[in-house]
């Protein structure tokens, strides 16, 4: 186990375990396959389409680079989750990441969702990084309902925001995280200052 | 009796006491030796001139002041000009290579190893996490105290939810004073 704490076995309710850990090169073909079996519902919204070489070369070159760092969940061999943390090395919102998600469907209601949005939340913390956002349709709601106990709240709701595959419409709802708090209180702690009590 | 005593400087805002305060937990809690730790800060909250004297011992310390520092963890040229004089014959100088130029000042018989820990800090995502590389650098270089001891007191010491990112900047510390200090 690393220092992240990866791998690490995660218990679902229905008593079954995956395992949790950081995705590399070697993960690609098998979250190729993920991706593949999900159904056409699953990725009406997806931002990419994740079914493609090239957006897995782009992917991993993303990891390669810290551009993204990402959590993959395995049972019987097979990845059936899987999370994702985005973020801008250089530019005015590096102090911001972006987590997707993705769940095989005969999975989802277990807190494997939860497990992985967790641990990427975590991740980013651990990165330095100040605020998470998240994107949902107004569909999502169980997805939306998962960030919303890790801490996320809605920030904007953008109508006809999204175009899905199918060519529809469909309002965009920005949740986010802000954990600037906990950076603030180590900003404080190395302030080699100590005010007078008169002050 | 094993006296060691430790002079950290820079400015205001870099976390020179917590780095202090860190070394002195780690020899006084976990350690089971004796440290004595003095602060002493200018009026302004960022960048005025700061430092920590930390007496490390194997006895009980009856006088808590530096008098000729046996390593100096530096982080500002300023700290380099006013404390370098004082480092023992024999004396270690840890320095952030990329803010002190050791230049002159040092006895001949002194050594100096350099970090550049502002740079490791921002590859690691927070350069306020400067001081820890520092005392990682500290421990890897000086060996008067156990990398075990130097995390617990770095958990001790930190912000809940900013371990981990402290203890990756412990380690990166470290691991380069190891090896700079296998090396020489």
């Amino acid at each position: 186990m690393d220092r992240d704490g990866f791998p690490r076995i995660a218990k679902l309710k229905d008593g079954s375990s995956v395992e949790i850990s950081l995705a590399g090169a070697a993960d690609g073909p098998a979250l190729l396959d993920f991706y593949r079996s999900l159904g056409e519902e699953d990725r009406l919204v997806l931002t990419d389409d994740v079914t493609t070489p090239g957006w897995l070369a782009r992917f991993l070159a993303k990891l390669e680079l810290g551009a993204a760092t990402s959590l993959v969940a395995r049972a019987n061999g097979c990845i059936c989750g899987e999370a994702t943390l985005y973020r801008n090395l250089h530019g005015w919102s590096r102090h911001v990441g972006e987590i997707r998600l993705s769940v095989a469907s005969d999975r989802r209601g277990q807190g494997l969702g939860y497990a992985l949005a967790a641990g990427v939340v975590k991740l980013a913390i651990d990165l330095g990084l100040e605020k998470m956002v998240a994107y949902f349709v107004e569909s999502q709601s169980a997805a939306r309902k998962t960030f919303e106990r890790l801490g996320f709240r809605k920030e904007a709701e953008l109508a006809r925001q999204v175009t899905d595959i199918r060519g529809a419409k469909r309002d965009l709802f920005v949740y986010a995280n802000d954990v600037s708090h906990i950076w603030a209180a180590m900003e404080s702690l190395v302030g080699d200052y100590q005010p007078h009590e008169d002050q | 009796m094993a006296r060691t005593e430790i002079r950290v400087g820079g400015l205001g805002g870099q976390g020179i006491i917590l780095c202090g305060s860190i070394i002195g937990k780690a020899a006084a809690i976990y350690s089971g030796r004796h440290a004595a730790l003095i602060q002493a800060f200018g009026p302004e909250a960022r960048g005025s001139a700061c430092s920590a004297q930390v007496i490390v011992s194997d006895e009980a310390i009856g006088y808590p002041y530096v008098r000729k520092p046996d390593i100096l963890v530096l982080l500002s040229q300023d700290a380099f000009v006013q404390f370098a004089p004082q480092l023992k014959p024999d004396g270690l100088v840890l320095y952030e290579n990329e803010l002190v130029q050791p230049e002159g000042k040092l006895p001949a018989t002194a050594r100096s190893l350099g970090i550049p820990a502002t740079r490791f800090a921002e590859e690691l995502g927070r350069r306020l996490v400067l001081n820890i590389v520092m005392a990682g650098f500290f421990t890897g270089a000086t060996n008067l105290l156990s990398i075990d001891a130097v995390e617990k007191a770095v958990i001790d010491s930190v912000p809940k939810g900013t371990e981990n990112l402290n203890l990756k900047a412990l380690m990166k510390g470290y691991e380069y004073g190891r090896g700079l200090a296998t090396a020489t």
